[in-house]
């Protein structure tokens, strides 16, 4: 009696486990995803683009925003913790730092061999560090100049500046200021107190100007030379003659209609269409980085974010999975999710061939146009660790010169100076 | 007395023998003290012993704490040696916590004697000075940067009004970090007042009477009287004062982020950039027990001058 009580209640139990482990395995994985893409209207494109791939690949998404400024903070904290997501958005800057320290899972060879099939050389130099691709790569930067037609057409001038004479020629003409000394209006807007702010745009005008960011093999700094000399020079000439004023904050002054022109990233296509002072459609326009007086020709810089899966995360296959399925178009000649998502809600630019492709159209837009053109010809923004450091310590002496607190030659030797001690301790 | 002894028999049979209520008396007491004494060391002295290890240390807090590179001193030393920022940032600190803790001494002391006075509406002008101290940080280095704009902002117009050229203010290397003194002045100073009003009003009226009948005028009273009776909250005002201008980071993160030219960078924003914009946690970390040293030994002096004075008078 009791053996067969004791069969009853082992039967039973079995049958349970049998159930749990079945419904264990038909519950879907639940994958956390860590952004920057915060904005509410960023946030709502993105139930779309993760809900296509969910079913799909059996997982539920877990989203978490945070602000860019925040990011790197909030990965840090999470790494520490023991709290990290299976999923980040990373700016490709971050690599050297995420690779050394073991944060990253490498994709899957078909992702990498997809990943270097449809990108371009830069894209996939982008989102390489110490010779590994970490991730897939996601919206693509470059720099170019954006104008205000109005005030341009105001000042007499009809075209955007080629070249730097024009530039300076412009600016000084564009430029205003009222009776009681108040500035109302600046030909060239430069931006300050925000690292990439300052030198993204410097260093796409040294590019311009036949000048490098960083040698070769990226141990030093490079733009200490007579081509970093001249573009310097450029900003203190622009200061000197009034074409450009410390004292207008130059993004925000650009959306209010008074600012002439300013070099920044195809990101700001967002801000710039919902401008209170600038029409997007009639007054904003965007052209070449003109060429310096040492320059051939125009170029830029790029620069990439990507998907990278963590190394803690239980769900490495099933992230890389999901991330795949974002990324790939569900029939030839169409964009993948991820492209739409970055086209038509972010206004930004795949870094997939095939996204380009498929949304040539709305990438067409008289503002992407020229960017999109520019990733052939950009060159991607040294990945390195010590790299933001180094960026740091360039943009205090570039706005130390804007400041004139510092002469063009001592401030770019002492840039040079910190930027190459801080390459060579990490090349240690 | 035989009724007496049977008594305390019987009660010594009843009750617990008195070496074991004390012992149990004596467990209570430590579970209840070892309490806050657990917070303490789990959530202040492990972490201050931890990052004082990870001073010695290289580490960026994404590698594992066990991987991370023995470096020694070499933290404190460039700090101390190359740090270019770092020393900008101790001397933008200090020059802070001088203008600041003055300020906020003079100001607050004479604005605490006006509201201590038989102004009209003491509890309104109470509620006025105490606002901005209620006030988010972010908030107010918002409507700062507008009010100081060089362009449109309402301090330039009326400077322009009487005369005087317009003043670049936060975007002047030279001036931002003046601006930033206000800000703190602006938003602690209610704080101080109400402290000093409560010390005035601890003052006994008597002593003031008999200066009176002795024939002491007003200043007599402050500097005989108010003065060596505030002593000890003025030590309460210099000190906490001192140390929370040499912590300053979220007014300046708000306002300049250490900017122009790093002229408004000070050291626990540098620290932060250190930690979390370099990942160069042990660098951080020495700059954190380089931070705990300078307040240590300026509370020590602060306290052993004024309390000495204090004892005095």
């Amino acid at each position: 009696m009791l053996f067969r009580k004791a069969l009853l209640l082992f039967g039973l139990c079995l049958i349970l486990a049998l159930g749990v482990s079945l419904v264990s395995a038909q519950e879907p994985v639940t994958l956390r995803i860590l952004t920057h893409w915060g904005e509410e209207s960023f946030l709502a494109g993105q139930d779309a683009l993760y809900g296509s791939c969910e079913a799909q690949t059996g997982v539920n998404v877990e989203l978490e925003a945070v602000a860019f400024n925040d990011l790197l903070t909030k990965i840090i904290a999470n790494q520490t913790a023991g709290t990290n997501s299976d999923i980040i958005h990373a700016y490709n800057l971050w690599l050297p730092d995420f690779a050394r320290s073991g944060l990253l899972s490498t994709p899957p060879q078909d992702i990498i061999d997809t990943i270097s099939a449809n990108t371009s050389e830069g894209v996939v130099q982008g989102v390489t560090s110490v010779g590994q691709i970490w991730g897939w790569p996601t919206e693509v930067n470059t720099y170019l100049l954006i104008y205000n037609k109005r005030l341009l057409e105001e000042a007499g001038y009809t075209e955007p500046p080629t070249n730097w004479d024009e530039l300076k020629e412009m600016s000084a003409a564009i430029s205003q200021t009222d009776d009681t000394g108040a500035v109302t209006q600046i030909g060239y807007g430069i931006i300050t107190g925000w690292d990439s702010g300052v030198v993204h745009p410097w260093a796409t005008l040294l590019q311009s100007n036949g000048g490098q960011y960083l040698n070769a093999d990226e141990t030093a700094t490079a733009y200490n030379s007579p081509e970093g000399l001249e573009t310097l020079q450029l900003y203190a000439d622009l200061v000197e003659s009034g074409g450009t004023d410390m004292s207008m904050a130059a993004q925000a002054e650009f959306t209010n209609g008074r600012v002439g022109m300013m070099i920044m990233a195809n990101w700001w296509r967002s801000g710039l269409q919902n401008a209170p002072g600038v029409d997007y459609e009639t007054e904003v326009g965007v052209a070449p980085v003109p060429v310096g007086p040492s320059g051939d020709e125009t170029s830029t810089m790029s620069y990439n974010w990507l998907w990278s899966v963590t190394s803690t995360s239980p769900n490495q296959e099933k992230a890389w999975e999901f991330i795949q399925c974002i990324n790939t178009p569900a029939a030839e000649g169409e964009g993948s999710p991820m492209g739409e998502y970055l086209v038509n809600v972010l206004g930004a630019i795949p870094s997939m061939t095939y996204d380009q492709e498929a949304f040539a159209e709305d990438l067409g837009d008289h503002f992407l146009a020229p960017f999109v053109e520019s990733v052939a010809y950009a060159l991607p923004e040294p990945v390195v660790a010590g790299g933001q450091e180094v960026k740091t310590r360039l943009q205090a002496e570039i706005e130390a010169v804007l400041q004139g607190m510092q002469d063009v030659a001592s401030a770019l030797e002492f840039a040079s100076m910190e930027g190459d001690a801080v390459l060579q301790e990490f090349a240690q | 007395m035989n009724n007496t002894r049977a008594l305390a028999g019987r009660i010594s049979e009843s009750a617990p023998p008195r070496s074991h209520l004390h012992r149990q008396r004596m467990i209570w007491a430590y579970i209840f003290v070892s309490i806050p004494i657990i917070g303490l060391l789990v959530f202040s002295l492990i972490p201050i012993l931890f990052s004082g290890w990870v001073s010695l240390h290289e580490w960026n807090m994404l590698s594992p704490v066990g991987e991370m590179p023995w470096v020694g001193l070499e933290n404190y030393i460039y700090l101390l040696t190359q740090d270019n920022v770092f020393r900008q940032a101790l001397v933008n600190t200090f020059v802070f916590v001088i203008g600041g803790v003055a300020s906020n001494v003079v100001l607050g002391l004479g604005l605490a004697l006006l509201l201590n006075s038989k102004l009209r509406g003491q509890s309104l002008w109470r509620v006025l000075y105490f606002l901005p101290v209620v006030t988010a940080p972010l908030a107010l280095g918002v409507i700062f940067a507008f009010i100081f704009n060089r362009n449109y902002g309402l301090i330039n117009s009326i400077l322009v009004g009487i005369g005087i050229p317009r003043q670049p203010f936060l975007s002047s290397p030279y001036q931002a970090l003046f601006v930033i003194i206000l800000m703190a002045i602006y938003q602690y100073v209610g704080y101080y007042i109400v402290i000093f009003v409560a010390g005035l009003q601890g003052i006994p009226q008597d002593y003031y009477d008999a200066a009176s009948v002795d024939g002491a005028n007003a200043w007599q009273r402050f500097w005989r009287i108010t003065l060596p009776l505030l002593k000890p909250v003025m030590l309460f005002v210099v000190v906490t004062n001192t140390i929370g201008g040499l912590q300053v980071f979220d007014l300046v993160f708000s306002s300049t982020a250490g900017g122009p030219v790093n002229s408004t960078q000070t050291i626990v924003l540098h620290m932060y950039n250190t930690a979390f914009k370099f990942s160069r946690m042990g660098r951080a970390s020495a700059m954190a027990f380089i931070l705990f040293g300078i307040i240590l030994v300026i509370t020590i002096i602060q306290l052993r001058v004024l309390r000495d004075r204090t004892e005095r008078s």
